[in-house]
């Protein structure tokens, strides 16, 4: 618009991005990033491995966890499980878009978050909502265990994919950007292996243990199924502040403590 | 079908289902959801996006308008109305990135600039019918369009703290206005977007810093991938979802400024430009 007297003139603050094109990646700004809660420990607690395992997983894990709350920030993040393959399965035969699917299952780990709550009350579980994450300071200073779902809140804007239904995002990406917007270096996962396997251990027994391995180079492996979800690799290469998730079996007594004390047990990913 | 039975045996309880114990990650189990066809869920209703920057930092004159035009075009069709933020988002966003914020924390902060520009729409079009639909009231919008309302709706995505890292380095949300729009339309299986800006529409080159520029009337989308242009008026993130849509099968941008082009685009005419999505879903 060659500043033409008859259009009404847009009226910008100012700053160094007025006019400019907001979504583009640039780098070329003075950012000093700052890290806002570094040391809360994002924890996922698996829907399918853990959650539908019930008491006989769960009681031990939160028997491990409940002591630890006094020493560290911990913030429980739910999976969904079986019945959100279950309402994915009926909601993709009706082939409704991704973005319904998101919303649908974004309601199992919402429950599942509420039952860990039940549990944890009397030692100070909350449950929260996506728009409390702002009072998680308070939470903590009170000496509660906030519980969340894992699922980010992204619901009917989850992006379709592409081949197939199931929404890109779902608990494990929700619990790394949790941590990574935290500004914490390692999310932790509990699950029923020990972590990561050349291939699903359990349907091939000869899969052997991976220790440690690079996000790049897990993504360049091309293996047909992960143990993690395949975006928050990608989102781990462009990762600002959580470059390492770790993913260790909450069924072995001890390992969770082991990993918030910060050994290196299960398995690590990194940024590469 | 037997889906529903519950499975015990290794440790867990399943419900029978094709996905019962299955990876959601493994690809060959992805690609069992996959169709060709998707479910419509409200098809006949046009999502008009009108521009931040280009129009309401403009003020009055841009404003009253483009508001004018909207109040015709209710109850002739189904509209969804969004808006953008304008430059008080990106005053925002230079002021989170100075003090060091997080991507996910400056995109915290971002959708009360848009939010800000839904009200103060609605309240020039209240007594036309006009709405800000909230996000908890999602499932409402068949009421209000049924009963010949004009819902605006906040266009930032909802992805608040847990907008996704950026491409390396920068610390800029990707996930934006028109976006946001973009997937709402999708998500409801919504056919066609009027991005309403000022400018004719998109240019091979930015038209405010070229005098040659010249306006693409028409393109597709992969045309549009093999050529971009270095200064889009619409996101690339846009694009982007695009290629992996269903249900939107034209976007078109029209000048608001140009008094009638948004009535004409609404009635269907190639007015502005028109990008087509060209060949389906594959």
């Amino acid at each position: 618009m060659r500043s033409d007297p008859n259009v009404p003139q847009r009226r910008d603050i100012g700053g160094s991005l007025a006019g400019a094109t907001l979504t583009t990646a640039r780098n070329d700004m003075d950012y000093s990033p700052v890290a806002l809660m570094p040391d809360v420990k994002v924890i996922k607690v698996g829907g399918q491995s853990m959650l539908d395992r019930g008491r006989s997983a769960i009681f031990p894990l939160l028997d491990e966890l409940v002591p630890l709350k006094d020493k560290y920030q911990l913030l429980l993040c739910c999976g969904g499980g079986t019945r959100a393959r279950h309402i994915y399965s009926v909601a993709s035969e009706l082939e409704m878009p991704t973005g319904v699917l998101a919303a649908l299952g974004g309601y199992v780990p919402r429950q599942n978050a509420r039952m860990l709550q039940m549990l944890l009350a009397k030692h100070g579980g909350v449950f929260m909502l996506h728009d409390d994450f702002e009072k998680l300071p308070l939470y903590f200073k009170l000496g509660c265990i906030p519980i969340m779902t894992g699922m980010p809140p992204f619901g009917y804007w989850e992006k379709p994919g592409a081949g197939g239904r199931i929404p890109a995002n779902r608990t494990d990406a929700g619990v790394f950007l949790s941590a990574e917007v935290l500004g914490v270096k390692r999310a932790l996962f509990i699950k029923d292996e020990d972590g990561l396997f050349t291939d699903d251990p359990k349907k091939n027994p000869s899969a052997t243990h991976i220790e440690r391995i690079g996000a790049r180079e897990l993504l360049k492996r091309d293996l047909p199924d992960l143990i993690i979800e395949r975006v928050v690799l990608e989102y781990l290469t462009r990762a600002r502040y959580c470059t390492e998730l770790q993913i260790v079996n909450g069924l072995k007594r001890g390992l969770v403590t082991r990993a918030l004390e910060g050994e290196d047990v299960g398995t690590i990913i990194y940024k590469d | 079908m037997s889906r529903g039975r519950l499975l015990q045996g290794d440790g867990r309880t399943h419900i029978d289902s094709p996905l019962m114990r299955e990876s959601l990650v493994d690809r060959k189990v992805i690609a069992s959801t996959d169709s060709e066809r998707e479910f419509e869920v409200l098809p006949d209703v046009m999502l008009v996006s009108i521009g931040g920057q280009s129009i309401f930092d403009r003020g009055k004159d841009a404003i009253l308008p483009v508001a004018e035009e909207l109040a015709d075009a209710r109850g002739k069709y189904k509209i969804i109305v969004g808006v953008g933020g304008g430059t008080r988002v990106r005053h925002t966003i230079s002021i989170a990135l100075d003090l060091g914020l997080p991507t996910g924390g400056v995109a915290q902060l971002v959708g009360a600039m848009e939010e800000a520009n839904a009200v103060l729409l609605n309240a020039l079009l209240a007594k036309k019918r006009s709405m800000v639909m909230q996000r908890e009231h999602f499932w409402e919008l068949p009421l209000y369009l049924e009963n010949g309302m004009l819902p605006i709706v906040i266009s930032t995505p909802p992805y608040h703290f847990w907008e996704p890292p950026a491409e390396e380095g920068s610390p800029l949300p990707t996930h934006g206005s028109d976006f946001g729009l973009f997937i709402l339309a999708e998500v409801l299986g919504m056919k066609k977007l009027l991005f309403v800006k000022d400018v004719d529409g998109l240019y091979d080159r930015d038209p405010k810093k070229h005098d040659d520029a010249k306006l693409i009337k028409r393109i597709s989308l992969s045309a549009l991938f093999a050529n971009l242009p270095e200064d889009l008026p619409i996101d690339r993130q846009l694009l982007d979802a695009w290629r992996n849509a269903r249900h939107v099968e034209r976007i078109q941008i029209v000048n608001g400024l140009v008094k009638g082009e948004l009535t004409r685009a609404l009635a269907g005419e190639d007015v502005g430009t028109i990008i087509d999505r060209g060949e389906t879903h594959a």
